[in-house]
């Protein structure tokens, strides 16, 4: 965290969210990165649907837990 | 960035704008960013995009041969240029910023030279001075703001004396184009299409018509970069809004999802991630530096005034 960041007293659930991305749910983050690297000079929506869901459902459980 | 986008809505909304055919960016909502970003604790720690700026401008500034009284710091913010200046180059710096706080920020104490502040619109910079009456006008990373860049650099050249320079730091269009990416991307394959997150830029070539057609000669116009390792997009822009650099593009915004962010920060770790876990961003520059003609300067001679021909040279 850069130091702008670590001055706040009270975590806010999108900083923890955010903490989530990179460390907790950061092997299916890289897995959705690596499926968004393979074709990201032509991008679909939903084109990584399934990658983004295990990633997004990480996420949810990680935020749950506290 | 992402902070009290609502509440921002309902400021910039609420006072009355017309938009001319300029009108990218919401300078009221950008002096309002600015004013809370000075106010916080954080704003000295993320100076540092600026101070090397300025630093790396001061040199630029040193090899011009010429000492000044006085120099109009346009869009100073709390000074970072200006707490630079040597009294053997120049005696006072005049301070001028839409933002209140930014310019107050940093006591006097902390200037070698004299400093005046002004706070006013940077985009108007003939109300605040008269005429053929600067030495020399300088503007550190604070034009990248500006709506009507073309009518700001006629405005410079109108108020510098004759032969009074104008020395100039702004943001190109390379200037964080890995998040500037990893946003269009995220939204484009979650959302299934983009919104504009990060400012359209200036691009190098731009700049050099642009000082021309705005009245000035001898140009020089160099590009640089600064670049800057963060641990990850959400420290960049926890950053970026401290810096007061959050989002101010005019229009209707609509908010990133926070499911959009979390495919963005992994698209920019994959995309850009430099192996050890920590991302880029990249601070593109131009600097510019222009004089008000005079009849002083050098001239190009008449076509056919030359009595040696080349070939008895070379």
């Amino acid at each position: 965290m850069s130091p702008a960041a670590t001055q706040s007293k009270a975590v806010s659930p999108l900083r923890r969210f955010a903490a989530h991305t990179t460390t907790t749910c950061a092997t299916q983050a890289s897995a959705y990165g690596q499926c968004m690297l393979a074709s990201y000079q032509d991008v679909r929506k939903d084109m990584c649907k399934a990658e983004f869901d295990l990633f997004a459902q990480c996420l949810r459980q990680a935020m749950a837990r506290k | 960035m992402l902070r009290s986008l609502a509440r921002r809505a309902a400021i910039s909304s609420s006072s009355s704008h017309i938009l001319g055919p300029y009108q990218v960016f919401d300078r009221n909502a950008k002096r309002i960013q600015k004013d809370r970003a000075a106010l916080r604790e954080s704003s000295r720690t993320v100076d540092y995009v600026r101070d090397e700026v300025a630093d790396r401008m001061m040199e630029r500034f040193m090899d011009i041969k010429r000492e000044f009284n006085t120099i109009l710091d346009l869009g100073s913010g709390a000074g970072h240029f200006s707490k630079l200046l040597e009294l053997e180059k120049a005696k006072k710096s005049v301070m001028v910023d839409s933002s209140k706080h930014s310019l107050f920020r940093d006591p006097s104490s902390e200037f070698e030279v004299e400093v005046e502040r002004i706070h006013g619109d940077e985009e108007k910079l003939l109300e605040i001075v008269e005429p053929n009456t600067q030495e020399a006008i300088v503007s550190c990373l604070s034009l990248h703001w500006v709506n009507d860049l073309p009518g700001t650099l006629v405005q410079i050249r109108e108020a510098l004396r004759p032969d009074g320079l104008f020395l100039g730091a702004m943001f190109g269009g390379d200037t964080l184009f890995e998040l500037r990416t990893s946003l269009q991307l995220a939204e484009q394959e979650r959302e299934g299409g983009i919104a504009p997150h990060v400012s359209p830029m200036t691009e190098t070539r731009d700049i050099s018509n642009l000082m021309g057609r705005a009245g000035f000669s001898l140009l020089t116009v160099d590009v640089d970069e600064v670049k800057v390792a963060y641990p990850s997009m959400w420290d960049l822009m926890d950053d970026l809004g401290a810096m007061g650099e959050g989002n101010a593009i005019f229009g209707p915004r609509r908010p990133l999802r926070r499911d959009t962010l979390a495919a963005a920060s992994a698209i920019y770790s994959s995309l850009h991630g430099l192996g050890d876990g920590s991302v880029p961003a990249t601070f593109q520059i131009i600097y510019m530096i222009g004089w008000k003609p005079a009849p002083s300067q050098p001239q190009p001679l008449q076509r056919g005034a030359g009595k040696v021909p080349l070939g008895d040279v070379l």
